[in-house]
């Protein structure tokens, strides 16, 4: 549909920048990627052509990458199971019950925009072991439940969860953004319609909100699922991966290879695995909302 | 419908835009050698010089020079250390013999400046003048062509002459140097006398059975034993590698696995493993020892929190003007035997991180220039800042009328009983198998691991690694 009524040939010379742009610093990168990873290369010498050796290394010879993709997994169900239902429930209820929700929702957002080594650094307050003044340790020595502190960020089993809860905490108020705009936007005479016929509250949110907000809800799905596969920086900040692999994701696995230990070939190898678990991840949430949509619509 | 004084009011708010954003541009050139922790009066009196040069042209032929920008990575982020001051006022004083030359300084914490040189050497954009470490950590850039070689550098001015000798032979790859030492040191324990005496430990440890004694004993009075900074993990392998060095009963035993004669299960490692095991379930170490970087491990010493802090004779300017060391208060004591085995005046020697010169630096001659006229100075500078304790090059001077505290006095003795030692892992191995070395000793932080299986783990690690 040509609504603004000039040639195709014209669309086509304004999108070519942008496309040119696109494909040059996302596709282009991704495939010498590919390429990298037959090779054995330390980043700055001289490379080795071996095939798909890399890739027989990473799947059978390496004993953090399994760990690592299965900690990877649990960050992205955790935030698309835990995280978008809070999200979901919150953006309800401040819509509905809230008279001025702008600074509710912007409350919320704060966490957003701060920056990762600020998070981290806020949180290691949090987390530390009460002889150095971490807060939920000093809290529940004194509630009396010594016994469930943890070092959080150095005990192998936590540590992980740990950081998930930061995560889970980060982005909430984005999705919280997400899904409260979307809630806006259903038209008010759908719930009013609804009430005549007796359906209120939460019995109208099964029958309304949730069937029109599908779309929005596949955004957010989305946006956190491949999100948290890629996350990064947190790992980082807080504990660099460590203690010893236990809180190594993907992304922080692939960094310690590349850089630390020099292996760029290797580490190449596992940023394709990380691109086509994303593209699948992508496949399959559009096909299961695609499905979902058509049910609804 | 805009109105007229909305208009106005428009025009006036985008000149003033323009205004400021102009004002920013040139304050910006004048403000030579900006650093976040400079004093403002620094940056003011360099301003002032600027301008003073910038409206003298005539009187020297600096006028007509293209300005120069030098960029300077170095390793001396933390203000306390009196490295940190020393560099600053070489450079100034640089920047003022040499007007037309600005040197910019990126200063990282040890750990953060060899990711980011291993980054910038991926996209072949190393800093003009940046810091490596000895031997096998540089290998991969001189390899790689990066560094420019300083043989010719370092005759001018006779600045070879001032390094001790030998140390040089850790920077040179096939007769050409690559870079220049900024110190050479020795590993060792620094205490806090006060809190031994809380304790009732009379005197410093001299076997490995004693020292474990002696952490029992702090730690049953409340005092954290030990420090260290394991989220830089370089510093539990030093520590390991010290008792690597009792238990093998002499050095050599990496450059032994490199020539095949040995492996890592051999029961010298085993017996360091087990003896390393025995330090950290003892609880010698702080809680949560793995997100304490080499800084903040430093700080719970130099804050008098921690009663012993295992670390390389750099630290000792950093320690000597801390609270810890108020009264003088700090010592040091050799790192003790273990079993009998081990000879204390062997040390884990750490020559230290070294200045390289880009190869493909815009400035090379500059460059050159500026980092003989850095070296020269830094002896003197060091000394009269009091951080002349491990420094690589020879130094002249009553340490004693300088005001050196007593500890420094008894670090320098130390380096004087030095009969030999070895060099740390990533020294010695190349980067794959040392990024497995260092992971594993970090787990043994937080869990308990059979000393066999540590063992294979490094040799399969080798193996896998093997050039």
């Amino acid at each position: 549909m040509n609504v603004l009524k000039v040639s195709r040939w014209t669309i086509a010379a304004f999108v070519l920048p942008c496309l040119l742009l696109y494909v040059g610093l996302v596709f282009a990168p991704i495939l010498v990627s590919f390429y990298n990873a037959t090779l054995n290369w330390n980043g700055i010498g001289v490379a080795k052509h071996v095939g798909l050796d890399n890739f027989q290394r990473m799947f059978t010879h390496d004993s953090v990458f399994w760990p690592s993709v299965r900690r990877t997994f649990m960050l992205a169900g955790f935030s698309m199971l835990v995280q978008l239902p809070i999200a979901l429930f919150v953006a309800i209820l401040i819509s509905r019950y809230v008279r001025k929700p702008n600074f509710l929702v912007s409350s919320y957002f704060m966490p957003v925009i701060l920056s990762v080594a600020v998070i981290g650094q806020l949180w290691k307050t949090i987390y530390n072991p009460a002889s150095q003044g971490g807060m939920i340790n000093q809290i529940l020595i004194k509630l009396g439940l010594g016994d469930w502190t943890h070092a959080w960020l150095s005990e192998p089993k936590v540590a992980i969860y740990a950081i998930i809860v930061i995560g889970l905490w980060q982005y909430l108020g984005y999705h919280i953004l997400i899904q409260f705009t979307g809630i806006q936007n259903i038209p008010a005479d759908i719930y009013e319609a609804a009430k005549i016929d007796g359906a209120e509250g939460l019995t109208a949110d099964r029958y309304i909100t949730l069937p029109m907000i599908v779309p929005i809800f596949k955004i957010s799905v989305v946006l956190s699922f491949i999100g948290s596969l890629q996350s990064f920086d947190l790992i980082m900040v807080t504990t660099a991966g460590g203690p010893a692999h236990a809180t190594d994701v993907l992304a922080s696995h692939m960094y310690n290879i590349s850089i630390l230990s020099q292996k760029y070939g290797y580490g190449s190898a596992i940023a394709c695995f990380l691109v086509v678990v994303c593209l699948v991840a992508t496949v399959i949430i559009n096909f299961l909302f695609n499905r979902l949509d058509r049910r609804y619509n | 419908m805009i109105t007229t004084g909305k208009k106005v009011a428009g025009t006036a708010m985008a000149g003033f835009l323009a205004v400021s954003l102009a004002a920013c541009g040139s304050s910006k050139d004048n403000n030579n050698g900006s650093d976040a922790a400079a004093s403002p009066s620094a940056s003011a009196s360099t301003s002032a010089s600027a301008s003073a040069s910038a409206s003298a042209p005539a009187s020297s032929d600096s006028g007509s020079k293209e300005k120069v920008t030098i960029t300077f990575q170095n390793i001396y982020p933390d203000p306390t250390d009196p490295k940190y001051n020393m560099l600053r006022k070489i450079v100034k004083q640089y920047e003022t013999d040499h007007p037309n030359v600005h040197i910019e300084l990126d200063s990282l914490n040890t750990d953060q400046q060899k990711q980011k040189l291993k980054t910038q050497a991926a996209s072949n954009e190393v800093p003009d003048i940046t810091i490596v470490n000895p031997s096998a950590q540089m290998k991969p850039y001189v390899d790689a062509g990066l560094f420019a070689p300083l043989n010719e550098m370092v005759e001018q001015n006779g600045l070879k002459d001032t390094f001790q000798s030998g140390i040089l032979d850790y920077y040179t790859f096939d007769g050409n140097l690559y870079a220049l030492p900024d110190g050479n040191n020795i590993a060792l324990m620094y205490y806090n006398k006060a809190l031994f005496k809380q304790a009732g430990i009379d005197a410093p440890p001299t076997t490995f059975e004693d020292l474990v004694a002696d952490v029992k004993k702090l730690k049953d009075k409340g005092i954290q034993p030990m420090t260290i900074g394991e989220k830089d993990t370089w510093t539990g392998s030093f520590l390991f590698m010290n008792m690597l060095l009792r238990t093998n009963g002499g050095p050599g035993f990496l450059q032994d696995i490199v020539d095949g004669k040995k492996t890592f299960e051999d029961p010298a490692f085993k017996g360091a493993v087990d003896s390393f095991e025995t330090l950290v379930q003892a609880g010698a170490f702080q809680e949560g020892a793995t997100s304490f970087d080499y800084n903040a491990g430093e700080n719970l010493f130099k804050t008098g929190k921690a009663a012993m802090y295992f670390m390389g004779s750099w630290a000792t300017g950093g320690i000597e003007v801390s609270d810890a060391n108020k009264d003088g208060n700090v010592g040091v004591f050799k790192f003790p035997t273990i079993g009998g085995k081990g000879d204390p005046n062997e040390f884990m020697l750490a020559p230290g991180s070294a200045f390289a010169v880009s190869k493909n630096s815009k400035h090379l001659p500059e460059t050159l220039d500026f980092l003989n006229y850095f070296m020269l100075n830094y002896p003197k500078e060091a000394f009269a800042a009091k951080g002349a304790v491990g420094v690589a090059q020879k130094v002249d001077g009553d340490f004693k009328a300088a005001g050196y505290s007593d500890m420094a006095m008894e670090v320098l003795a130390m380096f004087k009983d030095v009969k030999g030692g070895d060099i740390s892992f990533d020294n010695t191995m190349n980067p794959a198998t040392s990024q497995a070395h260092l992971s594993s000793i970090q787990n043994l932080f937080v869990a308990k691991k059979d000393a066999a299986a540590v063992a294979k783990e490094h040799q399969q690690a080798y193996e896998d690694n093997k050039e």
